[in-house]
């Protein structure tokens, strides 16, 4: 535990510097400022959401450029089905069994629902439910690989000792959502 | 670029008015929330493209924008929750949510 | 030179992102149920947004602009991910109330 709160303290450190740098570069007075500032805000933030989960920086990095990806191509899509003259949708929901904490669990419903095609909308049991824009286009497939990323970063669930590009490490593969909680409209 | 910029900013500022119509006909009460969304990002997109001709001081609107753009949607959706102050997850989801068609 | 580029990258981007801010309206306005509007609006005008701060940034004086822009496009990323999960659910959750 002590391991975790040493490496909670750095992470936050650096991020809570660096948009302490961003907002205040220019002048050197604030960022002067900063040295209290910032371990006063890395406090207050580890009083407030204490550490439990080791985060894995590396994969943290290599996550981004591809999340980044996909949300161009969310934006694409969407973009695309609002201009096409036939608007082709076919929206419905599905239901998938996802294994994470509170926490990663919203940051797995905020990453989908900037991706292409889904949209969480909460969870209810552990089953995250999530509307597809277009069931037939196979949009949810994506979901537990992201699923896995997020669980190997915080180093939580059966997925974490696996590599980051086995996407069935949650046990929610592909198929596991389909049938009882898909349909639509 | 000044003039560019500008350009843009009404464009930007025309889509936003069309997505008010939206906004304003709902008919479902999320239509409505998502005005929290449009400030968010089509304001904090405004105040960013308005920022060059103005010697860069709306930026900082933009980021007080963009921090308070989250916290205004949730403290919007909150009210608009079941009971009035509760998590929108407190509310079970409908049983028959695979079947349900989405137009409801 | 370098100003004429910089210039020609604003130009192109920040057209691109008023073309997401345009899709994201007309989704807003054509897609047939709220939910299917929630991702018209929050991937498109996100996107938008993204395009418009990087063109911006082509036009910054200084690296602190840019870090700067760089944090409200952070910012306005994260509020979108989260206020989406919540409308959905807010509005999942009165879809079932009598």
């Amino acid at each position: 535990m002590e391991r975790i709160r040493i490496k909670a303290i750095l992470h936050r450190s650096a991020l809570l510097g660096a948009i302490w740098a961003a907002l205040t570069a220019p002048s050197l007075e604030g960022l002067a400022v900063g040295i209290l500032a910032v371990p006063a805000a890395v406090w207050l933030s580890l009083h407030l959401l204490p550490a439990r989960h080791p985060l894995v920086v590396w994969r943290l990095a290599l996550h981004l450029p591809r999340f980044v990806a996909g949300s161009v191509t969310g934006g694409i899509d969407v973009a695309r089905r609002a201009f096409a003259r036939d608007m082709p949708l076919d929206p419905g929901w599905v239901e998938l069994p996802v294994d994470l904490p509170d926490g990663g669990r919203a940051a797995l419903g905020g990453e989908i629902s900037l991706m292409p095609g889904t949209l969480a909308a909460g969870s209810h049991e552990d089953r995250l439910l999530v509307h597809l824009l277009d069931t037939g286009a196979g949009f949810d497939a994506a979901i537990p690989r992201e699923a896995a990323e997020i669980a190997a970063m915080i180093g939580a669930g059966p997925g974490a000792g696996q590599g980051a590009g086995q996407g069935t490490g949650q046990g929610a593969g592909p198929g596991t959502g389909r049938g009882a909680g898909r349909g639509r409209a | 670029m000044t003039a560019w910029l500008t350009l843009v900013a009404l464009g930007v500022l025309a889509s936003l008015a069309g997505a008010l119509w939206r906004v304003w006909r709902g008919p479902d009460p999320a239509d409505r929330m998502m005005a929290a969304q449009l400030v968010g990002t089509g304001g904090v997109a405004l105040l960013v493209l308005l920022a060059p001709p103005q010697d860069w001081a709306a930026l900082d609107v933009a980021l007080a924008l963009a921090l308070l753009a989250a916290l205004a949607a949730v403290g919007f959706v909150k009210a608009r929750s079941p009971d009035g102050a509760g998590d929108p997850e407190e509310a079970p989801p409908p049983a028959d949510l695979a079947r349900r068609g989405d137009d409801g | 030179m370098a100003d004429l580029a910089a210039n020609l990258a604003t130009l192109l981007l920040t057209a691109l992102g008023l073309l997401f801010f345009v899709a994201g309206t007309v989704g807003l306005i054509r897609f047939p149920d709220t939910f299917s509007r929630l991702h018209a609006l929050t991937k498109a005008d996100n996107l938008g947004l993204g395009f418009i701060a990087l063109g911006v940034a082509f036009q910054a004086e200084s690296w602190a602009q840019v870090a700067r822009i760089a944090l409200i496009w952070a910012l306005a990323l994260l509020a979108a991910g989260a206020v989406a999960q919540l409308v959905a659910r807010a509005a999942l959750a009165r879809r079932e109330a009598p």
